[in-house]
């Protein structure tokens, strides 16, 4: 199958810390992979060398068949990240801040309002279409930050912790979102804590403590490389990660 | 380009929002801020203006200098505009969390960084503006030139400033990587070293400067010969100026064009520089963590020198300076703070003050402690005005944690008064003993300091507590907002308020014929003024503060 997301033995190292240590992965086209591990696992720094926000010290990186380090720009074409903080313009409003992102994108004006009328209904948030983002609430603000990211029709996405501090119909929204996206050929690659929705939404899960991947697979092959830890993901983890926080993590936010 | 356009369109938005917030703000703080900055625009032309009638009733070298200041004038104006730009660019570029968003879309980082090198241009510039237009308003109605002299003049300099302010972008690129390879213990030494060998060159180099000078007029003031070398951009934004003023548009446009022509061979070594510097300086400025940070001295220390004071008070202190020493924006701006305060130091000895009649030593000796006040009045309005607004989310713990509000001040209060008063009353002795002037004044000098540390110290705190906005990050623009404005005036006028009556005092015993006795009785009654205009406006400012932050919530 076709792999959209290669990760080839990468590794990075902030002084003597070592966040991420030779870490290997193929995700292929309309796979909805979700990345789990203890806090300071390195899982942010992994996305962040995944959108190119940070350069591995060693290992290659390919999104959609092309070297993340030699054609950045293309790449970033074909991607959209949605940190767990994201940077908004506060005095923007959001259609404005919208119609920027497409521009940016270089999308037609034309295409951009038609987008942006389509996915506002879809995110209820037109009625917010001329509001500052600064007077937004923290749940229409993501809203907002979907519409925006999803609107150049990105073939991967990357979200870090998509669901902190979210309201249950937004987190609904956001995960049939995900789901009917990743169904319609994105991949999705998402880092989260909550095992319930990786329960809910994964197609393959990442387990990755102190750097370093510890097992990937669906989650019948996770089941079958931990007999012992019987049905539910809780157990499995703890049976992967160690039943107390290890003491490999490197405690640092990239 | 395209992307370039882009993001200043978008730019231009943000401003017409910010128009229209502006609009929704109160009228007496619009009416305030406009009458202040005219009032400060009107103030400075006026002392120009003065300064060019008086210069040209010298006669002889007098005349001379109206022309030549022009070049030190600009010659100044771009080194500020330079250092300005080195510490705007960091904050611009690596502060904001829009270098790391715009690092995510498909614009190419030359392109980012020219927009970001363009954005900085326009934070430097402003008070540029704010000093040429009294500047050359005041000259043209001195050579009674039509005031469309000082539109030309103003779009004549625009690629002077563009200029400055992109050679110190490209400063900054270029020096965070070599400053993020060697741990400031390591390039203290070479700075150091670099910094004296080009203090020496400047002091020995031969420079052939302008001809035409006399020396005399070099000799009173020596950067003249410096200002005057025809390869500074300064030199031909001044020349270019003097041309416009003579009508000869022919030099103007040359000079004009030497100062564009450079702007675009800038923009390109900035857009280079970009492409190959900017993400690394910027995962630089991020992630540069991990290294464990040793246990310096410097703290430590404090905090045992400051023993006396109780434990929770204490212990907010030695945050603060924790904080503001691991923020590079905020000390580096520090550093440039005190670099300038170096060079009027330098500049002290040239004013000959011991060979002056005492008339102008008294002048002399206060103008002396108005500077000193003036360099009070602005650390205190960006450095501790804005410490409460900087607590930002964190403020809940605070307002959780097991201590008072009162406290809370009382702890921004001392750190401010030790830090303020250390370098008040330094500064205050070093330049009174590079002038030489009397022990009388010395200590009438050290007195206005302490009352000055206070009275700074007080209204920072105190109005800090008063407009505490806890959501803005970026410490300028809490500074800039109506809360710091009315801080620095008060400020300013306390100093006024304060220190003119001591002057004047000390000025009518320069006169002949002034009786002793009633000058001392003057002298008193000025020194209680000082001292009572201190203690209300200290007292009054604490109270407000600590008033303001007892009723506050912490959600």
């Amino acid at each position: 199958m076709e792999s959209m997301i290669h990760v080839g033995g990468i590794s990075k190292s902030f002084g003597p810390v070592r966040a991420v240590q030779n870490l290997s992965l193929d995700i292929p086209r309309g796979q909805l992979f979700c990345f789990l591990g203890p806090n300071g696992a390195g899982k942010t720094t992994t996305i962040k060398m995944l959108c190119g926000l940070l350069y591995p010290d060693a290992g290659d990186i390919r999104i959609g068949g092309r070297d993340l380090r030699a054609d950045p720009l293309s790449v970033r074409r074909i991607t959209g990240y949605i940190p767990d903080f994201p940077f908004l313009y506060e005095r923007l409003t959001a259609a404005e801040f919208f119609d920027f992102s497409g521009e940016l994108y270089g999308l037609p004006a034309v295409e951009i309002r038609g987008r942006r009328e389509e996915s506002f209904v879809e995110f209820g948030i037109s009625d917010y279409a001329h509001t500052l983002i600064k007077d937004l609430s923290h749940g229409y603000r993501q809203r907002l930050i979907y519409a925006v990211t999803l609107l150049h029709r990105p073939e991967v996405l990357f979200v870090d912790e998509p669901f902190i501090g979210l309201d249950p119909f937004t987190i609904r929204l956001i995960k049939n979102l995900l789901r009917e996206q990743a169904g319609a050929g994105m991949t999705i690659f998402l880092t989260t804590h909550i095992l319930a929705l990786i329960e809910d939404l994964a197609d393959r899960i990442g387990i990755i403590v102190g750097g370093r991947l510890v097992a990937a697979g669906t989650r019948s092959e996770l089941e079958r490389a931990s007999p012992a830890a019987g049905g539910s993901l809780e157990e499995i983890f703890f049976s992967l990660a160690g039943p107390e926080r290890p003491a490999g993590g490197t405690g640092i936010h990239a | 380009m395209r992307e370039l356009a882009l993001l200043l369109g978008k730019d231009w938005r943000v401003a017409r929002h910010r128009r229209r917030l502006w609009s929704e703000q109160s009228r007496f703080k619009i009416v305030f801020v406009i009458l202040f900055a005219v009032g400060l625009l009107g103030g400075l032309w006026a002392l120009f203006l003065h300064g060019f009638r008086f210069l040209e009733s010298l006669g002889g070298i007098g005349l001379m200098l109206v022309y030549r200041l022009f070049y030190l004038f600009f010659f100044g104006l771009g080194l500020m505009l330079l250092l300005s730009s080195v510490v705007t660019t960091y904050t611009t570029f690596f502060r904001s969390e829009e270098t790391g968003y715009l690092l995510l879309k498909p614009v190419p980082p030359g392109t980012l960084t020219l927009y970001k090198a363009i954005q900085s241009a326009f934070y430097t510039s402003w008070a540029f503006f704010f000093m040429i237009v009294p500047f050359i308003g005041a000259f043209a109605m001195h050579e009674r030139l039509p005031l469309r002299f000082l539109a030309w003049l103003v779009l004549y300099s625009i690629p002077f400033v563009l200029l400055y302010s992109l050679l110190g972008t490209l400063a900054c690129l270029l020096a965070l990587p070599v400053f993020r390879r060697f741990r400031a213990a390591r390039w203290a030494v070479p700075v150091a070293a670099a910094l004296a060998a080009g203090a020496w060159l400047l002091k020995t180099w031969p420079l052939p400067g302008d001809s035409s000078l006399s020396p005399t007029l070099t000799r009173l003031v020596p950067a003249m010969q410096w200002a005057s070398h025809p390869l500074w951009p300064s030199w031909w934004m001044a020349e270019g100026g003097l041309a416009l003023a003579r009508g000869k548009w022919t030099d103007v446009a040359m000079l004009w064009g030497v100062l564009a022509s450079n702007v675009l061979l800038a923009g390109l070594l900035v857009e280079a520089a970009g492409r190959r510097f900017l993400l690394p300086d910027w995962q630089g400025a991020h992630f540069a963590a991990g290294h464990r940070r040793r246990r310096g001295v410097l703290l430590p220390s404090l905090d045992r020198w400051l023993g006396f004071l109780p434990r929770d008070i204490r212990t907010l202190m030695i945050k603060d300076a924790r904080l503001f020493l691991r923020d590079p924006a905020q000390w580096s701006q520090a550093l440039l703070f005190f670099g300038l305060l170096a060079l009027y130091f330098l500049n002290l000895r040239t004013l000959h003050y011991h060979v002056l009649p005492a008339a102008w030593r008294n002048l002399i000796a206060f103008l002396n402690i108005f500077s000193v006040c003036s360099i009070m009045a602005s650390l205190g309005s960006r450095f501790v005005y804005p410490q409460l607004s900087l607590e930002g989310h964190s403020f809940w713990i605070l307002g959780l944690a097991p201590t008072t509000m009162g406290r809370v001040l009382a702890a921004k209060f001392m750190a401010s008064v030790f830090g303020l008063g250390a370098v008040s009353l330094l500064l205050m002795t070093l330049s009174t003993w590079m002038l030489s002037v009397p022990a009388a004044v010395r200590v009438i000098a050290l007195l206005v300091a302490l009352a000055m540390t206070l009275v700074v110290s007080a209204l920072s705190t105190g109005l800090g507590a008063v407009f505490i906005d806890l959501k803005q990050r970026n410490p300028s623009a809490i500074v800039s907002g109506f809360g710091g404005t009315l801080n620095l005036v008060l400020n300013l006028g306390f100093m006024l308020a304060g220190i003119l009556p001591l002057g004047l005092v000390f000025h009518l015993r320069a006169q002949p014929g002034t009786d002793p006795g009633g000058w001392t009785a003057a002298l008193a009654a000025a020194l209680a003024w000082l001292l009572l205009l201190a203690g209300l406006l200290a007292a009054g400012a604490l109270y407000a503060g600590w008033n303001s932050l007892r009723r506050r919530e912490f959600g």
